[in-house]
């Protein structure tokens, strides 16, 4: 019986100290830090203050925070816009084909982020392959603006966390019955109506989870919007980056990473509340 | 009919252009004789030759691979462990402790990063490969319990019973029973964990110190002051090394379950 | 699957190996593009000395860096002119031992003894930058001497400004004939109008490369610092640089060795190094900006006065850095 006991401890120790040392505290410290209050240069002054919570409600930073989450939205769905009759329309192939084409999505991901974030300045620039290519054939005469823009940065989030939209929507689309579909179909229900009655409702915990998984990453990516925005539009990941890193006003930096937390938390809530299973998330 | 059927694979083929685009574009240019990336002139091997004296570059590649094969190494382990024992036993707090591996999954990269700095500073830990190493086993811990814990079931748990009435030590059904069962989930999770390691840039950025640089820092730092095409020429070459090995471990995982279905 | 692990280890052997002739270390934060990596890796090979070199955009970057790292963390520093009093101040910077330099006379006097460390009891200069106009003739036909001309509505999308508060806001100030280093709020208002305006303008803001935008052709006009302007122009001759009369920054940038520095010798014989006539050499030849030492430089001392008398440094302005902060977030 004791040696079972110790067995159980071998089992449990690491995890509990794990998550406890490199979660719980960590996050418990930035709450603590979030009620801080800051010297102009830096320094942390431990009195209680509710202050950084209300900065956040300040104009400003309201706007920000309304910009970037308007950015990870189109970018949520844009994916979703993709994902769903990419995933619909592999179907049509054989299974080994399907398995081939998923695993062939996964490839560019393999190369560092950062240098496919490269790739597209070289593609999007003003004299960049895109704008060369259009003008060379004489589709337009002035190069568009393809970068250091909104519009740059929601392709780079587009393209960087597509897979996690593909993978979770061809998971449910793949496990979901195709009789309700030919159902639908013969009765003579429009093309926008089967996929809204019979496609939607039993992917539905697939698309959320996708939308999570793209939603949350895309507020706080601040290299993309440093590399194709031109340090020119910021999101929440800059503005958390800067009070670290730059403005040094960590209490401020950690209010609105708490902030985010709570919202991540919501979303979550939600998911699970429409049947969504946890292991289901992140998982490839 | 036909009609329908074009668009659609045309649709399919679109998408694998823009997500396969930048990656040949980066290829193309790593034997372009021009250091600007603007126009392809010529054709050469020569960024392939001066990758091999670009010592910062390789070093920092060399930090990346430690950093990535010793925090797989150690989280898969962890991870393993973990997902059985979370499965197996009931303690009290157990549901707080399967929430808290959740977190890093979920909250955005961003926030991980600087509550791991701020506990760093906090401890006066020295910001450097070790606190890298240490991040990334933080946030691939929940991913290897989440893929092992996807192979776990009450099947399991029968089949070990079993061996326990057959006299088998706790360890020994462990070592012996358990983990060929869970093998494939901690493959995948190893994999991922090793994938996640490899690419990450946000954590790295905040618990990176002096001569710590990993490969995506590297490449940051060069994007902002300018590139040179010697970092497409080992991108390539990771690409390829990839390739090649994902290609392997298909061919080696196709086999098996041929063997197995075949002594069937 | 054994092979994989065994070419694992040889991969892990090999690193290791390549790493641990070195019979000491220093860890460096520099500007980017400051120094060449090559000056820097003969060094290495000269003294046998690895040095860690990370590098900053702007001088509040450093500070932060510095505060919350552990004390020893980093050994020298390359902090402007007000970086350096301030840090004086929050005591983070080492008592200067000037007996350690042998090449130190190498420094033309009249850049010892400013007014941010009166005896050089912290720093020694290393590097005078300034802002400039830098602008393709090419393209734009328009004379352009002072801040107020890039309000121009012609100018759409067509500038690239350095990413730095300080210098920005200070440029703004300057531009609308107020101190660069005005607190007063009214002014600072009015300096974010400027600012908004000339943002329709603005296509990227970049601090590490800026020169890029230009070269490149994405923008043909760069309010950027003066060896990014010279370096553009030498892949450009048609490039202009221009002083603006409203005036422009002087950014004094120093050696500085920070508190706790456990690798205080390599420092300093890096300094040693760095402020050899050959090395400075090498350094201006590659980034030009205007070198304290003495014997180097393109620029005559009367040209190089002339520069100094028509800017100014930017000064510490205490607490009312929160209302910068602010000022920067709304424009972006």
């Amino acid at each position: 019986m004791k040696k079972n006991k110790l067995f159980q401890y071998f089992l449990l120790f690491p995890v509990i100290i794990y998550s406890f040392l490199l979660i719980l505290i960590p996050l418990i410290y930035v709450l603590f830090l979030s009620f801080c209050k800051n010297d102009s240069y830096g320094g942390m002054i431990y009195e209680f203050t509710l202050s950084n919570y209300l900065t956040i409600f300040d104009f400003t930073y309201m706007m920000i925070l309304l910009k970037s989450a308007l950015i990870a939205l189109i970018a949520t769905l844009i994916c979703a816009f993709i994902s769903y009759p990419f995933s619909i329309f592999l179907m049509d192939k054989s299974e080994r084909t399907r398995s081939f084409l998923i695993k062939l999505v996964m490839i560019p991901f393999l190369t560092n982020s950062l240098i496919r974030t490269y790739g597209w300045i070289v593609l999007l620039r003003k004299n960049g392959v895109i704008n060369s290519a259009l003008i060379g054939t004489g589709i337009i005469s002035k190069p568009l603006s393809l970068m250091y823009n909104n519009l740059g940065i929601i392709i780079g989030m587009v393209y960087t966390l597509l897979p996690f939209m593909i993978l979770p929507i061809y998971s449910a689309v793949s496990k979901m019955d195709y009789s309700l579909v030919e159902a639908a179909k013969d009765l003579g229900a429009s093309k926008w109506k089967v996929f809204k009655e019979v496609i939607l409702p039993s992917t539905i915990s697939g698309l959320f989870n996708g939308s999570l998984m793209v939603f949350i990453p895309a507020i706080g990516y601040f290299f993309i919007s440093d590399i194709l925005g031109g340090g020119k539009v910021m999101i929440i990941g800059n503005l958390i980056k800067n009070q670290f890193l730059t403005a040094r006003n960590w209490p401020f930096g950690s209010a609105i990473s708490i902030f985010l937390i709570l919202i991540t938390f919501l979303l979550v809530k939600l998911y699970k509340k429409i049947g969504g299973k946890m292991d289901d998330l992140g998982g490839f | 009919m036909n009609k329908n059927k074009l668009f659609r694979n045309l649709f399919i083929i679109l998408v694998y252009i823009f997500l396969f685009l930048p990656i040949i574009i980066l290829i193309l240019y790593s034997f372009n004789d021009s250091k600007m990336n603007i126009i392809f002139t010529h054709f050469t091997l020569r960024w392939y030759q001066e990758l091999i004296h670009n010592q910062e570059l390789l070093n920092a590649f060399s930090n990346t691979l430690i950093i990535a094969i010793t925090s797989t190494a150690i989280s898969t382990v962890i991870g393993t462990i973990s997902a059985v024992g979370l499965f197996k036993y009931k303690f009290p707090g157990k549901n707080l402790i399967n929430g808290l591996i959740y977190i890093p999954i979920v909250i955005p990269e961003i926030v991980l990063g600087i509550s791991l700095l701020s506990v760093y500073t906090l401890s006066k830990l020295e910001l450097g490969i070790g606190t890298i190493l240490l991040s990334h086993i933080a946030f691939s811990i929940p991913y290897v319990i989440t893929s092992v814990r996807s192979t776990l079931n009450p099947m399991t748990s029968q089949i070990e019973e079993a061996a326990y009435d057959l006299g088998a030590s706790k360890l020994k059904t462990f070592w012996y029973v358990t983990l060929p069962m869970i093998f494939p989930g901690v493959v995948s999770g190893a994999a991922l964990a090793f994938t996640l390691s490899l690419d990450d840039v946000v954590i790295s950025y905040f618990t990176a110190g002096p001569g710590s640089n990993t490969l995506p820092l590297k490449i940051y730092s060069m994007i902002k002051t300018g590139i040179t095409p010697d970092v497409n020429a080992l991108s390539s070459i990771i690409l390829l090394i990839t390739i090649v090995v994902l290609t392997v471990a298909t061919i080696y995982q196709t086999k098996t379950i041929q063997k197995r279905e075949m002594a069937k | 699957m054994k092979k994989i692990i065994i070419l694992i280890l040889g991969i892990f052997l090999f690193t290791g190996c390549t790493n641990n002739q070195y019979k000491g270390v220093v860890n460096v934060l520099n500007w980017s593009s400051y120094i060449p990596d090559d000056v820097i890796s003969d060094f290495e090979k000269e003294y046998n000395i690895k040095v860690h070199y990370g590098t900053y955009s702007s001088n509040e970057e450093l500070l932060a860096k510095i505060s919350s790292s552990k004390e020893g963390t980093y050994d020298l520093i390359f902090p402007s002119d007000y970086m350096i009093e301030l840090m004086k101040q929050r005591e983070l910077l080492e008592p200067f031992q000037k007996e350690k330099l042998n090449n130190l006379n190498n420094i033309n006097i009249r850049f010892l003894k400013q007014p941010y460390d009166s005896n050089n009891e912290y720093s020694v200069p290393f590097l005078l930058a300034t802002t400039t106009i830098a602008v393709n003739k090419d393209s734009i036909k328009d004379n352009i001497t002072s801040y107020q001309d890039l309000l121009n509505e012609k100018y759409q999308n067509n500038i690239v400004l350095i990413d730095d508060q300080r210098i920005i806001i200070g440029a703004a100030l300057q531009g609308l004939g107020y101190d660069i280093n005005d607190t007063n709020k009214e002014h600072l208002e009015e300096a974010y109008n400027f600012l908004m305006k000339l943002k329709k303008n603005v296509k990227a803001f970049d601090s590490d490369s800026p020169k890029t935008f230009l070269i490149t052709k994405e923008v043909d006009i760069g309010l950027i610092w003066n060896a990014e302007s010279i370096l553009a122009k030498e892949e450009n001759d048609n490039i202009e640089i221009i002083y603006p009369e409203d005036g422009y920054v002087l950014s004094m940038d120093n050696y500085a060795i920070v508190k706790g520095s456990k690798n205080k010798e390599n420092a300093y014989l890096l300094i040693d190094y760095l402020l050899r006539d050959d090395i400075c050499e090498r350094i201006i030849k590659e980034y030009p900006y205007i070198s304290t030492n003495k014997h180097v430089g393109n620029l005559s001392d009367e040209e190089v006065s002339v520069i100094l008398k028509n800017g100014s440094y930017i000064k510490n302005i205490g607490e009312h850095i929160s209302d910068y902060d602010k000022l920067w977030a709304r424009i972006k």
